[in-house]
């Protein structure tokens, strides 16, 4: 599974504005609503399963990475939103760090497999620290989408 | 420095997914050993969430943790009940 397959070209925020956990997550939930990939009635739900998931434990899993995620009835297949924040969010991160690179991901309600199948190609792209650092300096959606197929090519 | 492995079979019911992968890091770090976690050609820092996410390991995959050192043992025993629990934490 490629990180393409799954990400919406049409959600990626690379100024995050919000400086909260809640708010960042919301910002991240209107933009895959404004893309089209889930309908805008879901929205409050949906940010209410979000929300219930990090009281769990935070999805903040370190080296300035979080990784929201929840299932929702709203979906038929994994989709996922991406953001950048320059100045960095208190995520509760596992490690104490800010977070600055964020991947939300939505999975149908009756799924387990391929959010699982998600959550690991993420973290085998994200651990390179030369990816993350080129990954958190792009300005725009098209280079946030040009290194991350790149990077999907080059590790199979 | 005793390096002890064993194979286990992942039981929480939606595998090895970021809750689980969280407390296993977490209980992990609490040791000396050094701790290798491998799943088929995969070998990865059993004190990385990332790695430890990197696996993808569903419900009933094998795993093989290793732990390397003096308190290797108590590490292997504590881990192997993480991964062998059958609640979805």
């Amino acid at each position: 599974m490629q990180v393409m397959e799954f990400l919406s070209k049409k959600a990626i925020i690379t100024d995050i504005q919000s400086t909260k956990k809640e708010d960042v997550i919301k910002e991240l939930v209107d933009s895959l609503i404004a893309a089209g990939d889930i309908e805008k009635r879901c929205r409050g739900k949906l940010i209410e399963s979000l929300m219930a998931r990090e009281a769990l434990g935070s999805t903040a899993i370190g080296q300035g990475i979080a990784i929201p995620h929840a299932k929702s009835d709203c979906v038929e297949k994994l989709v996922a939103a991406f953001g950048l924040s320059k100045k960095g969010v208190d995520f509760d991160s596992l490690d104490g760090e800010l977070a600055y690179i964020f991947f939300l991901l939505v999975a149908p309600q009756d799924s387990a497999g391929p959010h699982l199948k998600a959550l690991a190609r993420i973290s085998r792209l994200l651990k390179d620290k030369y990816f993350r650092d080129t990954l958190r300096s792009c300005e725009d959606d098209k280079a946030v989408i040009k290194i991350i197929s790149q990077e999907d090519e080059k590790k199979i | 420095m005793p390096l002890i492995k064993k194979q286990v079979i992942v039981k929480n019911k939606s595998g090895l997914h970021a809750r689980p992968a969280a407390l296993f890091v977490q209980v992990a770090n609490k040791f000396e050993s050094r701790i290798t976690v491998k799943r088929d050609k995969e070998e990865v820092n059993g004190k990385s969430i990332m790695g430890i996410l990197m696996l993808g390991a569903e419900k009933d995959s094998v795993i093989i943790i290793e732990a390397e050192g003096d308190d290797a043992q108590k590490a292997l025993e504590e881990l192997e009940k993480i991964i062998t629990n059958e609640v979805d934490r």
